[in-house]
């Protein structure tokens, strides 16, 4: 008798002993060293039914709602380097080191807003690996869509990568290294080494990326939530003409918009999704979150919501991390009280507060993609080119929803300059709190102005962007 | 040795007996087998001396007696014998003897196992009481191993042994918290003054890096679940905290491959093996042990009163303006810090530390019944113990029960059963001091230093003093507070954590043959944990929400079985052989689920069970996972002649929790002794007066450690959650299919020497052990996306190596006085020699990913100190210089004028911001040696036990002093009253700048606040006093010691904080040593009692 059936002669001895109900099912070895995890799956299994195809689908997008990336804590940082908000409250937890300018390669947001951003787009990775693996697994038309929304996710999230770890593209026509590009998906210990593509090379990427999006996403979507909770072709033309204007190519900003922008009022996209500004602002924020407005937004519900230290909510309103800096946009002479968006603010004797973000459960949605903003896109694009008349007639147009009572000075539309600074506030008032203006300013290589005891930070200098994260440098030897 | 022998001796005298069958030779045989006990070696003579010689004696004089133990207790079965001659007895179940004499010149000689014997010369007394004292190196003599025992002579192996008498009586929460100094090798610390805190035990350092470091816990032959299982943020939950110490009968702690290799792989950090308490035959007795005491938090730093927080921080106000070229800017403040009044016009001054710490009041009581016949020994006890901590609110409570017995069914099977069921609760606030808090906006004891004492606890009309936005309510200052008012959030919000746990094995005995035993043991360990937490919506975290209260529970079960045989035989005279063939199966199932209900209807509830608009399925606290070891082992033990012994231990063990392929793993060692004093040619050298026994001992053993805290890290794998309302799946872990063993070779080489007679015995030991094939929880590059950014692997090599000397010595005895003592020293080198690849690394960090504050760096011990090097204060200007990368100094201004640069080099000129880039090493978080020094004095009724515990060579990253000097608008201890103020002044406190939290260390970890942590600390102190037994007359009362302690009496330190022994990342292994914003340790002072029936 060898070993193996001594021991299993054993073991069944010691079920017949002590082999009393609980023990019974587990009386062998095999099964009791092969346990099969219960609230996990196995990866080789994800693949199996189209079911699964889609719940990854559906990951990709999740992944990138995460609360340290774009289903909170990247709009926040975004917002609060710029000049609009003064931190209250000196918490390094809610990007106090941010909001200060003093971000070190070992800051826990250096490394969050860069692990969850690569989290996304190695889902992205998986899926689009994954189908080319598994060809049966879903229908071929299906298959397409996937990979198309797979690239939408990848490209989103490289483009808030290289806008936050990348020097601006317009800065040496992006010949500032970058950060690594991956395009396959990683589950082992391979491939921890790869070096920095510039940044050049990552915009190509994601305009490859978007293109390839552009051709394999749906029209339209069954309903107005998953319009607004997944990309379709529009969403993707709207991505583009963000990162054209970044790029500083607004001839492409142009044409991109001209896909969704009609030639003159109403602006209305001619097809897919009749994506549209909403007559009131506030619609967006609270009544409807699914409207034709709202290109792409990430979703929150009762059972998966954002809650805490990176959520919108609670840091502008409920805990009041951030209030409004008087010397910003707030304070800005050219935003009138009589602007539907000024209502969107509360005042106590702590200051003013943004309340966009106002839902008492953490349930507002996270506007990503607006279509008020391929309008104010197009407009500096048309007023970058010369077309002022084109850029005044969509800034007015933003303009005149929120007010319709405000005409804007000659002097601030005269010129391109004063047009292109005007459209500029224009954002600032019209994205507030929606993670926009960081770019905003570097893409067009402006100082980061001081506010409160946070120093002004001028493009040359280190603070300008964040550093890649001392985790990435010690493990990716390639950098 | 003198155990199994004598139980051997009484197997053979018996069966020889038996064959004549009758009454009479039956009560010879008795007679004459605690004779031959008592005589030793002689006894093989006195076989063959006829037994019925005894019997045939004259009864000259008959002298009757009682014999008691040192409490006065009666003791059942002691030999009494007349010297020179055979005629012997026991005393009855009561201790009465009776026992006829020849003359009044005989001599009484009475033995007892694990008592001294005492030789009394009858003279004309008629009746005798005896008292026998307990022989503490008999009892020693025997060491409980894994699957048995042996005596200590056949042991080749290390081992430390504490008696469960000395851990009864402290004011612990689990006996492992009162294990610190008092075996060898063994270092325990306690994090801090968090009750039922799970101590950092570490046996021969630390011998993991990713897996767990805590030594494996059997329990009367059980392993049972041990850490922090509670899976509470808020509450410490130590399952050892369901063991009353008060049934522990002894401790025995295997540290070398060669014990502990029978255990396989579940013993890379040493085994504790936990011996509870059973009957002896005899009537039953009857103990109730108690005690009550008061624990105060000690060396608590002095915090600024209001006066001086305003003078400070408005300084540190005007200090910013100057600094930002704002002193002509009417706009910026000039002062922030303003004073509020008590409705009788005195300055509101709150002493925060009032309204957290408090003198906590704590009682214990144990009792327990045991007894028995010759076929049935039982132990019953039951405890009750409530104990309150030093924070506020901060409670535990156990109640249990055991019930232990041991049944001869017939001549060769024998039924053993324990049950131990035990509920205890723990409730705390969330102090801040448990593993991955030490940031948190609830963390208490972090709020009671930076609340600001200018402000009133409460408001005039009796509420509580709390801002509109959810945060203590600044007052008349301007500036803002993000966090909550501690007083506050004691009374509104609670935590607890309970357990309902039953642990209990069942075995059976059966002598299938002469020598030859099999054992079944099955083996339950069940812990139900209730974790319960309330938020009002009032103020606190639950605010935002409403109110919420979450619960959940959580179920952590193990069965084992295991299956041994044991066969003890001799061939000829002198080759005496051992053999143990095992199987064992444990299962581990572990599952949690729960909750959280949000928006309180009405502020009437306080439970989960109220009313609440939504409800939330708990996300991180649902979960099921299992693991399960099967595994084969054997041992054999030989010896020559009682001189030369030698031990083969094999274990082969399957773990479910690696890679398919590498789950099995084959363990084993082999150690060997040479009782050199058992040699004639020492016996007869001069060299055997002075030094009476000398044991040499060596072993090499090999290990191995799958203790992973994933039973499912081989496997990639994916999970589900939601997109909005849509299921989602996503690779949530990277799993590694090649996943083996640690594996650990440890050498050991001793030995253990008595002088005069065993009245000094010395132990010493080298050893050293290599761990290799670590697991490691391998960084991955975060671009990667893989979540977690790291996976499991097999590489990296770190080893310990170190020397342990221990002494015992009865240093004084005479008349009524005696002074026993014992002193232990452990050195011990860790040193990680590979790790992934070169120059890799593991950051460790403090609070998850909070704070960045040791390394694990090839060369040095694992989870170095790590941060920023600094070089005081400018005198120039009371800026702190740090040093960089280049080694250039570089200071830093929180405040600048536009345009400026906060980091500059000394000339002024700017320079880089000081990031990670330029962190080095700044020290050695791992004690290099630590021990304790116990002693015990005697005189006449009196008893003084004193106990020291050192532990040096390591330095502790005093984060809580970064707290205490932060310039925010947190207030301060006094030690920045020293600041710098004036050019030239030389200071180590920077100059006050509003904002500033990088200069003392907020931000990252710096230099100046890294100290040595050497200490000594006197553990317990106490003293007690035993009345006669004679004055309790027939009350039923046979013994009364009554007695008062002080445990943590004090520490003599040069550390300022205010423990050396803190551990903020509690067990963690690459983040020992930083002490950032724990609460301190509580002092004690019990007075108790131990009565005997």
């Amino acid at each position: 008798m060898n070993k193996i059936n001594f021991k299993s002669y054993i073991f069944k001895l010691s079920c017949l002993t002590v082999g009393l109900g609980t023990l019974l099912p587990a009386c062998k070895e095999s099964e009791l060293l092969n346990p099969v995890p219960e609230t996990s799956v196995a990866a080789e299994l994800v693949f199996s039914t189209p079911t699964r195809v889609l719940a990854q689908v559906n990951g990709m997008y999740k992944a990138m709602k995460s609360g340290d990336f774009l289903g909170g804590r990247n709009l926040m940082l975004n917002d609060i380097r710029g000049e609009e908000f003064l931190n209250r409250l000196q918490n390094i937890f809610t990007g106090y080191d941010a909001w200060n300018h003093t971000i070190n390669s070992g800051s826990a947001d250096a490394l969050s807003s860069w692990s969850a951003a690569y989290a996304a787009i190695n889902s992205a990775n998986l899926v689009i690996d994954g189908l080319a693996a598994n060809t049966t697994v879903v229908p071929a038309a299906t298959s397409v869509q996937y990979v198309a929304e797979a690239k939408f996710v990848r490209a989103l999230s490289y483009y808030a990568l290289i806008t936050l770890y990348g020097q601006p593209y317009v800065k040496d026509g992006g010949a500032s290294p970058g950060i690594p590009l991956r395009l396959k998906g990683q589950m082992s210990t391979t491939d921890n080494d790869l070096a920095r593509s510039t940044v050049a090379q990552v915009y190509t990427q994601i305009l490859k990326d978007l293109n390839d999006a552009e051709a394999g996403l749906p029209l339209t979507y069954a309903t107005p939530t998953l319009n607004t909770t997944r990309a379709h072709r529009n969403t993707a033309i709207a991505l583009k003409t963000r990162v054209y204007l970044t790029m500083g190519m607004n001839a492409n900003v142009i044409t991109e918009a001209q896909k969704l922008v009609p030639a003159a009022a109403p602006y209305v996209a001619a097809s897919g999704v009749a994506n549209t500004m909403q007559p009131s602002i506030l619609t967006i924020f609270s009544a409807n979150y699914v409207s034709n407005e709202s290109i792409f937004s990430l979703p929150m519900a009762a059972l998966d919501f954002v809650s805490g230290q990176n959520s919108l909510g609670y840091n502008y309103n409920t805990n009041q991390e951030y209030s409004l800096n008087p010397a910003g946009i707030y304070g800005n002479a050219t935003w009138p009280a009589t602007d539907a968006r000024k209502t969107l603010v509360k005042t106590n004797t702590n200051g003013v507060f943004l309340t966009k973000y106002q839902n008492t459960l953490f349930l507002d949605y996270i506007p990503v993609l607006r279509y008020s903003e391929v309008l104010l896109n197009y407009a500096e694009a048309a007023a970058k080119t010369g077309n002022l008349a084109k850029g005044i007639e969509l800034l007015t147009a933003v303009r005149k929803r929120a007010d319709a009572s405000y005409t804007f000075p000659a002097t601030a539309v005269a010129t391109q300059a004063a047009l292109v600074n005007t459209i500029l506030v224009e954002r600032r008032i019209e994205f507030l709190g929606e993670g926009l203006r960081s770019n905003d300013l570097l893409r067009n290589l402006l100082t980061i102005p001081a506010k409160g005891t946070s120093p002004a930070v001028a493009p040359g200098q280190t603070e300008y962007i964040f550093p890649i994260p001392n985790a990435e440098i010690s493990s990716n030897k390639a950098l | 040795m003198k155990k199994s022998l004598l139980y051997i001796r009484v197997k053979n005298y018996a069966l020889r007996c038996s064959k004549v069958g009758t009454l009479t030779s039956l009560t010879v045989c008795l007679i004459a087998t605690n004779a031959s006990a008592n005589e030793g070696a002689a006894g093989n003579s006195f076989a063959k001396t006829s037994a019925l010689k005894a019997f045939s004696l004259r009864a000259a004089i008959k002298i009757s007696g009682v014999v008691t133990d040192e409490k006065g207790e009666t003791l059942p079965g002691v030999s009494v014998k007349v010297k020179g001659s055979s005629s012997a007895t026991v005393t009855d179940s009561n201790g009465k003897f009776t026992i006829a004499v020849p003359d009044e010149n005989a001599t009484l000689i009475f033995g007892y196992i694990g008592y001294t014997s005492k030789e009394v010369a009858v003279g004309n007394k008629s009746s005798l009481k005896i008292s026998l004292q307990p022989d503490a190196k008999t009892l020693n003599d025997v060491v409980v191993v894994g699957y048995g025992t042996q005596t200590k002579a056949e042991f080749t192996g290390s081992a430390s042994k504490v008696s469960g008498e000395t851990l009864k009586d402290l004011p612990v929460q689990s006996f492992d918290q009162g294990l610190a100094g008092k075996a060898t090798g063994v270092s325990i610390g306690q994090p801090n003054g968090v009750l039922n805190n799970a101590p950092v035990i570490r046996i021969r350092g630390i011998n993991s890096i990713s897996l767990s470091s805590y030594p494996l816990i059997v329990v009367d032959g059980i392993p049972i679940n041990t850490g922090n299982s509670s899976g509470n943020a808020q509450v410490a939950n130590n399952p050892l905290g369901d063991i009353n110490p008060a049934d522990i009968e002894s401790v025995n702690v295997l540290k070398d491959a060669a014990s502990t290799a029978i255990y396989g792989s579940r013993a890379a950090a040493g085994v504790i093996l936990i011996t509870t308490k059973s009957g002896k035959s005899g009537k039953p007795k009857v103990n109730y042990e108690g005690w009550t005491g008061i624990t105060n938090a000690v060396r608590l730093p002095e915090l600024l009163n209001a006066e001086q927080f305003m003078m400070i921080k408005n300084e540190a106000t005007l200090n910013s303006k100057i600094l930002s070229n704002n002193q002509n800017n009417a706009a910026v403040p000039s002062a922030s810090f303003f004073p509020s009044y008590n409705a009788d016009g005195s300055l509101v001054d709150t002493k925060w530390f009032d309204e957290v710490y408090q003198t906590g009041v704590s009682q214990n009581h144990s009792l327990n019944v045991s007894g028995g016949s010759e076929t049935t020994k039982y132990y019953f006890s039951t405890n009750y113990s409530k104990q309150e901590g030093i924070i506020r609110t901060n409670e535990f409570t156990r109640k249990s029960a055991r019930f232990n017995i041991d049944h001869k069914l017939t001549s060769f099977i024998k039924l053993t059963a324990n049950i131990n069921y035990n509920n205890s609760l723990n409730a705390s606030p969330q102090t801040g001091s448990l593993e991955g808090n030490a940031f948190g906006l609830t963390a208490i004891g972090r709020l009671a230093t930076l609340s600001a004492p200018n402000v009133p606890v409460m408001n005039a009309d009796g509420t509580y003093n709390l801002s509109t936005t959810n945060t203590l309510g600044m007052g008349a200052n301007t500036v803002s507070s993000n966090f909550y008012n501690p007083a506050a959030l004691l009374a509104y919000n609670t935590y607890t954590s309970e357990n309902d746990r039953i642990i209990g094995n069942f075995a059976v005995d059966v002598n299938l043959a002469k020598g030859l035993t099999y054992r079944l043991s099955y083996g339950v360990d069940r812990l139900r944990i209730e974790n319960k937490s309330f938020e009002s919506a009032v103020h606190g975290p639950g605010f935002a929400n409403g109110g919420q209260a979450t619960n959940n529970s959580v179920l952590i079960d193990n069965w084992n079985l295991t299956h041994t045989l044991n066969y003890a035989t001799k061939l000829g005279d002198k080759n005496n052989i051992t053999l143990l063939g095992g199987y064992d199966v444990q299962k581990f199932r572990n599952s949690m689920w729960g909750a959280q209900r949000t928006g309180l209807s009405d502020s009437f509830y306080d439970t989960f069970e109220g009313s609440f608009q939504n409800i939330v399925p708990g996300t991180t606290n649902n979960s099921r996972s299992e693991k399960a070891f099967a595994s084969i082992f054997g041992r054999v033990s030989y010896d020559f002649d009682k001189k030369y012994f030698a031990t083969i231990n094999y274990r082969r063990d399957g773990n479910s929790a690696l890679g398919t392929g590498k789950k099995y793993g084959n363990f084993g060692g082999v150690s060997g002794g040479w009782a050199l004093s058992g040699e004639d040619f020492y016996k007869n050298s001069h060299l055997a007066e002075i030094m009476n026994s000398v044991k040499l001992r060596a072993s090499w053993g090999r290990v191995g450690n799958g203790n992973l805290a994933n039973n499912f890290g081989s496997l990639s794998l994916y999970t589900s959650s939601l997109y909005g309302t849509v299921p989602t799946f996503a690779f949530n872990q990277g799993g590694n299919p090649d996943l083996g063993w640690e594996t650990s070779k440890q050498t050991n080489v001793g030995a253990d020497i008595g002088f005069f007679k065993d009245r000094v015995t010395i132990d010493v030991t080298y050893y050293n052990n290599n761990v290799d094939g670590l697991i490691l929880n391998v960084p991955q590059s975060p671009s990667k996306g893989i979540p977690g950014n790291a996976i499991l692997q097999n590489v990296g090599a770190m080893y310990n190596r170190g020397f342990e000397f221990g002494i015992s010595a009865l240093v004084y005895q005479k008349g009524n006085f005696s002074w026993n003592t014992n002193f232990n020293y452990t050195h011990n080198k860790n040193m990680v020699t590979d790790l992934f690849g070169s120059g890799s690394e593991i950051v460790g960090a403090t609070a998850t990913s909070s704070e960045t504050t040791n390394i694990t760096r090839v060369g040095y011990p694992v989870g170095s100190l790590y941060g920023a090097v600094t070089n005081g204060v400018n005198p120039a200007n009371g800026q702190r210089i740090f040093v960089n990368a280049a080694g250039q100094q570089v200071q830093y201004s929180q405040s600048i004028p536009t345009g400026g640069s906060r980091w500059t080099y000394l000339d002024g000129t700017a320079a880089p911001a000081i990031s990670v880039k330029d962190y080095q090493i700044l020290g050695n978080a791992l004690p290099t040696f630590y021990g304790g020094f116990n002693n015990t004095f005697k005189y006449k009724s009196f008893d003084l036990g004193v106990n020291f515990t050192y532990s040096g060579g390591n330095y502790i990253q005093n984060g809580t002093k970064a707290t205490w000097r932060d310039q925010r608008f947190w207030n301060n201890s006094t030690e920045v009253l020293t600041r710098w103020t004036t050019p030239g002044q030389v200071t180590d406190i920077p100059r006050v700048v509003l904002g500033d939290l990088l200069s003392n260390g907020s931000s990252f970890p710096i230099s100046a606040n890294v100290e040595k942590a050497d200490f000594i600390r006197l553990q317990t102190a106490s003293l007690g006093y035993r009345f006669n037994p004679a004055i309790f007359g027939k009350s039923g009362i046979s013994s009364l010691r009554i007695y008062t302690q002080v445990f943590n009496a004090f520490l003599i330190t040069k550390y300022s904080g205010q423990d050396p022994d803190i551990s903020v990342n509690g067990n963690t292994n690459t983040t020992p040593g930083v002490d950032k914003n724990s609460v301190p340790q509580g002092r004690t002072f019990t007075f108790g009692m131990n009565i005997g029936f």
